[in-house]
């Protein structure tokens, strides 16, 4: 199968502050997404994904190295990637009903009439399940309903690449495992690109294709593994899968592997 | 994004002294008594300092006794009247009322029945002072947490126990709302019903130089309340960052931004 | 059951019930002679005194031109205070300059500017221009400048994802972020504009309700004092009024969020 990449990141490192209080965050990270593909990326707690996340969204620079959209190099925030961030009651804008958000997505697609991105808004607001909720005010809905709209917002840009930054840290469980199911049917019928990053291994290793897994500060891929469960899954026969079981095994050993050499005061 | 501190602080100089140049620049030209620059108001400092420094200082005892009066008054009938739900829901538009009332538009009325000595200044400050101090400390103690309520009942605390030891502290955020308002509401006040019912002060003062057409002399005064009201604004910043510390830290880790 | 429901009923009028308290127990006081009946008229001599201003027109030119000096001072001050916070927000340098000329003035009263402006300006509308914005331009731009600076770094990132340009994420994200913590700096400037046009028509007035109301007193006519106060008093209403209108318009959605009536 030839691969085309969409997204390549090249021994990307990142280090905050100079001299004695330098702290190198990034240790040199590589990996690539292919088009087509659901990518996770998950590390233990405080090895930067966050950073990681925005260096390739092109939202803050790095020290060293370079990530490459559709071949060109990453400076700025290019056009045809959108992020979904893990705080959707800051990142959808309150002055703005739901319909209004989503359409914001679409704020820089040239051709579009306001009309024509009202009805795709609504057309994505279907998609999550939202129909009936085009006029309200994200404030009037509850968090994972919120987190809907981000996404419905994130597709609706109509970008190459989803980067989702813990979109699902912040809703309950129950929520959780339905939000997993409708992200992963909007990524197969939109034929999304998507990268996913996480610390929760389980998550990780559900929702994607491939895992790549990360190593404590400073940074680097540990190794990457393919999850071949193909494109369908369910939430209590995937699961229960030996494939799973053995993929959420080898990731989790890794993860806590790291945990364990860190030295015991490490934050 | 790489500037030295240095740097910055010199660019944050340009401003104020292009604002200086240009005052100067244009009251040389003027050439009038009437329109002095800079440099002629600081003569003016120099000379006529004792003068207001001991003008400001009958202000400033006048504002700080009816600041005293109002906040001894109001704070615990503020707490008192968020605590008495009924009364307060009553007295609220009242409250309401009053606070659109400018309060130098009382100087007349209160020199009618108290005339014009320091008693009558003194009532008219804390009136003034009286109302954003009633209304800040009335309205935190309304919308304290029922959880607050919670705990008081717990500790099996009296009555007047809960007002002192949660209610009061923990409206003291809003309350330093209004003791800011009601100082600069004193300090306004003193100054206007120094000029209307005159007899010593710093607005006396202003007052006088301008029947004099000595300019240069009024602008020194306001030079010194703009500096006695940015010390004491200071002061008032220092205190509630000392006692009210818990306030900001939690707002810091809870608050959206 | 019953009088719960006429407490409900008592509590949903409170404003005109609280007003008829205040009007009967300054009534009772007046009538029982518990002040000098000179100093302290009953409420119908207050009405009289009134309507004596309504007829022979004073009140009207009075209050005419008191509140278009208010409003005009507010929005001028509101619309400068927003445009500064704006230059703080785009500029460090300019916020650095202007922050302690901020600092020195705003803690001037308008009653020490009065005298002095009076020299420079006269006592036409540049006068009342100046020193209403000399004091009202302070809490607009002190809350748009923290507001400003405190728009949540997710949104502005938000914007940066969708590909626009710093002059939109201002416009378009930053600005009606702010707007709620603005509209609260108007409001508060709201009533400091009254107070600056009252004082500065006390002190150096020959018009205006300030003017009025120092001549009143000053001829005795108690009546009409304490009904001049009443129409400051209801002016604020009609200010807030205003400006509440205006908040609705540009931060609606705020007050619909944290459930405020209009």
């Amino acid at each position: 199968m030839a691969m085309d990449v969409v997204l390549s990141a090249q021994g990307l490192t990142k280090t905050y502050g100079a001299g004695k209080d330098a702290l190198q965050v990034l240790g040199g990270i590589s990996f690539a997404v292919n088009r087509g593909e659901f990518v996770s990326v998950v590390g233990p707690s405080g090895c930067g994904k966050t950073t990681l996340l925005f260096a390739i969204a092109g939202l803050q620079g790095v020290t060293s190295g370079t990530v490459t959209f559709n071949g060109r190099p990453v400076t700025a925030p290019p056009k045809g990637v959108a992020v979904v961030f893990q705080d959707y009651s800051r990142s959808l804008f309150p002055w703005k009903n739901n319909r209004d958000n989503v359409a914001f997505g679409m704020a820089r697609i040239q051709g579009l009439s306001a009309a024509q991105k009202r009805d795709k808004a609504q057309e994505m607001l279907d998609a999550v399940g939202l129909a009936g909720f085009a006029d309200k005010y994200p404030w009037q809905l509850s968090g994972g309903m919120q987190q809907r709209v981000a996404i419905a917002r994130g597709l609706a840009s109509q970008s190459e690449l989803l980067l989702l930054d813990e979109p699902l840290a912040a809703v309950d469980a129950q929520t959780r495992a339905d939000m997993q199911d409708l992200l992963l049917d909007l990524a197969i019928r939109f034929k999304q690109t998507c990268v996913l990053v996480t610390h929760d291994v389980e998550e990780a290793v559900y929702m994607a294709d491939r895992v790549v897994v990360l190593t404590r500060r400073p940074t680097v891929v540990d190794h990457e593994i393919v999850i071949e469960l193909g494109k369908k899954r369910d939430q209590i026969t995937t699961r229960e899968d030996p494939r799973f079981l053995a993929a959420r095994h080898d990731v989790m050993t890794s993860i806590r592997g790291q945990r364990a050499h860190a030295p015991a005061s490490a934050a | 994004m790489s500037l030295s501190r240095r740097q910055e602080s010199l660019r944050g100089l340009i401003l104020p002294v292009a604002i200086l140049l240009a005052w100067q620049v244009l009251a040389w030209r003027a050439s009038t008594p009437l329109f002095p620059g800079p440099w002629q108001v600081t003569l003016s400092i120099w000379k006529f300092y004792p003068q207001i420094v001991g003008q400001i200082g009958y202000t400033l005892m006048r504002a700080a006794s009816g600041f005293l009066v109002a906040a001894a008054l109001m704070i615990p009938l503020g707490i008192l009247l968020g605590r008495l739900k009924t009364v307060g829901a009553i007295v609220e538009p009242i409250m309401d009322m009053l606070a659109t009332l400018p309060p130098p538009a009382v100087i007349p009325v209160v020199m009618l029945f108290a005339g014009t000595g320091d008693a009558a200044k003194i009532s008219i400050i804390a009136y003034a002072a009286a109302v954003p101090l009633l209304m800040n400390t009335y309205e935190a103690s309304k919308t304290l947490h029922p959880m607050a309520n919670l705990v008081a009942r717990s500790l099996r605390f009296s009555r007047l126990e809960t007002m002192l030891r949660i209610d009061l502290p923990a409206s003291l955020p809003m309350i330093a709302t209004g003791l800011r308002l009601a100082v600069a509401s004193a300090l306004l006040v003193s100054v206007t019903a120094e000029m209307l019912l005159a007899t010593n002060g710093i607005g006396v003062f202003i007052q006088r130089q301008q029947e004099n057409f000595q300019i240069a002399n009024g602008l020194a005064a306001i030079a010194f309340i703009s500096i006695v009201g940015l010390i004491i604004n200071n002061l008032v910043f220092q205190l509630e960052k000392r006692w009210l510390f818990w306030h900001y830290r939690s707002s810091d880790t809870h608050g959206n931004g | 059951m019953d009088g719960f429901s006429a407490f409900a009923l008592l509590l949903r009028f409170r404003a005109l019930v609280s007003f008829l308290i205040i009007v009967a127990v300054w009534q009772l006081v007046a009538a029982l002679g518990l002040a000098p009946e000179k100093y302290f008229p009953g409420i119908p001599a207050i009405v009289s005194g009134f309507l004596g201003m309504v007829a022979n027109g004073e009140l009207a030119a009075a209050e005419w031109r008191t509140l278009l000096r208010a409003m005009l001072g507010l929005a001028g001050a509101s619309l400068l205070g927003v445009g500064l916070a704006i230059l703080s927000d785009i500029s460090p340098a300019f916020r650095r300059g202007f922050a302690p000329i901020a600092a020195l003035i705003q803690p001037i009263p308008p009653a020490a500017v009065v005298p002095m402006a009076v020299f420079m300006l006269g006592l036409g509308p540049k006068l009342y221009a100046f020193i209403i914005i000399l004091v009202t331009v302070w809490p607009p731009y002190f809350n748009g400048v923290a507001a400003l600076a405190s728009v949540s770094d997710i949104q502005i990132r938000s914007g940066q994802m969708l590909g626009l340009s710093r002059w939109q994420i201002l416009r378009q994200i930053k600005l009606p972020a702010a707007m709620p913590e603005i509209f609260a700096g108007i409001r508060y400037a709201s009533t400091i504009s009254l107070i600056a046009v009252v004082v500065a028509e006390m002190l150096a007035g020959h018009d205006g309700l300030g003017f009025l109301l120092v001549r009143k007193a000053f001829a005795i006519r108690i009546p009409e004092v304490y009904a001049l106060m009443f129409v400051c008093a209801a002016n604020g209403l009609v200010l807030n009024a205003i400006v509440n209108a205006a908040r609705w318009q540009l931060a609606g959605w705020h007050l619909r969020m944290t459930g405020q009536p209009a």
